[in-house]
């Protein structure tokens, strides 16, 4: 278990190495998160709908956009330096190698979404201050259900031809039902009302990430073996 | 008589069948008095449905066996699975909303059924252009069972998702669907064409089926 | 009692549409394994 910690941590801390010594990609993630919040700002009309009312998809169309960029980001590193080859033939675990992914991709997303929703909070005048440390909790959640799957997608799609794109078309499905509890928690919360009532979503949350988790990390490595 | 040939004649069966199945539903099963001749729809509508979420289950368990067995017909039935799910799927979202029209008022609802055949068909496309797009058949096969197994267990969360999003979200209807407990002449006629509709999933994958080993033989594989 | 309404345009729309389908079908799987 150590062992696995260990090789999972050397996997993650190369990748983030690689991530911030370059920048660009978390730079531009962020900056993407900003423009789409623009867009969303003119796509409505302010007089006719209270942010609140679409508070929560912006919110989370937005943090969706930014887990897709960031999960096209992962693979690509490996592909463009042959890298994956390397981290095959060295000792490393399959699962440990998953786990290394699956933080460093979840790095990246935290990221952007800690300046992501600032960012929301200031465009659209929502109040979240009594309800941080709940929205900052469904927000970590869901994000987790979504990395989880598309980690492992990532490596399905990587030696096909439009990986990218592919990756968008197979993470999709898996993308709605977290999708629907982390919106309908959110909107609870935003709109000041009891937990009590998002109780049968934040199961469903919970649910998603223990049982997509375990798949992921146990399946992957029927992606990266011959 | 060779498998494609025994998926033939299955299929031609089914097909006859399927005939008989219009037949007693268009004319000798009675019309729902608050929905009218409509309602009807449920006949094909329904099977199809359980049949499109069912392939997919089998498409997960025959991935789950091919990944720890390695055994080619597991990985074949799986392929077959998912492109006959695909098709029913299809059924069910094109008299969904041919359904949805006269009774709803609308197309499209977001009730469960669509929504939930809706995403399926998404895996479907999914897991059938992850096929397309790995040229290596081994590793292609391997990686669509990853894909399958994941597809078979997102099933559950698609249901449980779209339950907890309707029970909360109750939409304005014009008639209500009709209840599941069907009188006689009605369930007789559901069972049948339930019954025919099997009969189709077993036909179209032996055929599909034999098509994969036709291709495999011509390819040298 | 209310009148049933009528909606037969629809029925046999649908009962249409699944035939093509799985008429359809059979005949995408017969071209397949015939060629060639």
């Amino acid at each position: 278990m150590a062992e696995l910690l260990r090789q999972a941590w050397a996997v993650a801390r190369k990748d983030l190495l690689l991530e911030f010594r370059t920048r660009t990609a978390i730079v531009s993630a962020v900056v993407f998160t900003a423009l789409v919040l623009t867009v969303f700002n003119f796509g409505r009309d302010p007089t006719a709908v209270s942010a609140l009312d679409l508070a929560p998809t912006i919110l989370w169309v937005t943090f969706t956009f930014a887990a897709m960029l960031a999960l096209n980001r992962a693979f690509q590193l490996e592909l463009e330096n042959q890298a994956l080859e390397g981290l095959l033939v060295s000792p490393l675990s399959r699962t440990s190698l998953y786990w290394g992914k699956l933080l460093a991709n979840l790095a990246f997303v935290a990221v952007v979404e800690s300046v992501g929703l600032p960012l929301f909070v200031l465009f659209f005048n929502v109040p979240v201050g009594r309800v941080l440390l709940p929205l900052v909790a469904v927000i970590a959640l869901a994000t987790v259900g979504f990395v989880a799957v598309g980690t492992l997608f990532s490596a399905l799609v990587i030696r096909t031809r439009f990986a990218e794109l592919l990756l968008v078309v197979l993470l999709l499905p898996f993308l709605v039902p977290p999708l629907i509890g982390a919106v309908q928690v959110t909107a609870r919360l935003l709109g000041d009302r009891p937990l009590s009532e998002a109780v049968g979503y934040l199961k469903l949350l919970a649910a998603y990430d223990i049982v997509f988790v375990s798949l992921a990390s146990f399946l992957f490595r029927f992606t990266v073996d011959e | 008589m060779s498998l494609l040939h025994r998926g033939r004649w299955i299929t031609l069966l089914g097909l006859a069948l399927l005939a008989g199945v219009y037949v007693r539903a268009l004319a000798f099963t009675p019309v729902e008095r608050l929905q009218g001749p409509a309602q009807k729809i449920y006949y094909l509508h329904v099977p199809a449905a359980i049949w499109a979420e069912t392939a997919m289950v089998l498409v997960g368990l025959g991935s789950i066996f091919y990944l720890f067995l390695k055994d080619r017909r597991l990985d074949r039935f799986a392929a077959a699975s998912a492109e006959v799910g695909t098709v029913f799927a299809a059924i069910v979202l094109t008299t969904g909303p041919i359904w949805g029209k006269p009774i709803w008022g609308t197309w499209w609802t977001w009730d469960a059924r669509l929504t939930s055949t809706l995403l399926l068909f998404f895996l479907y496309i999914g897991y059938l252009l992850l096929r397309g797009a790995v040229r290596d058949p081994a590793l292609g096969a391997r990686y669509a069972a990853v894909l399958g197994i994941c597809g078979m267990c997102l099933v559950p969360f698609i249901h449980l998702s779209v339950y907890l999003f309707r029970t909360l979200h109750p939409q304005p209807i014009i008639l209500k669907p009709s209840a599941p407990s069907l009188p006689g002449s009605m369930l007789a006629t559901w069972l049948f064409s339930l019954g025919v509709f099997t009969l189709l999933y077993v036909g179209f994958v032996t055929q599909r089926y034999a098509l994969s080993l036709l291709w495999e033989e011509r390819n040298g594989a | 009692m209310p009148e049933v309404p009528q909606n037969a345009g629809y029925l046999v729309a649908a009962y249409v549409v699944t035939a093509v389908i799985l008429l359809g079908y059979t005949f995408s799987l017969y071209r397949r394994s015939s060629k060639g």
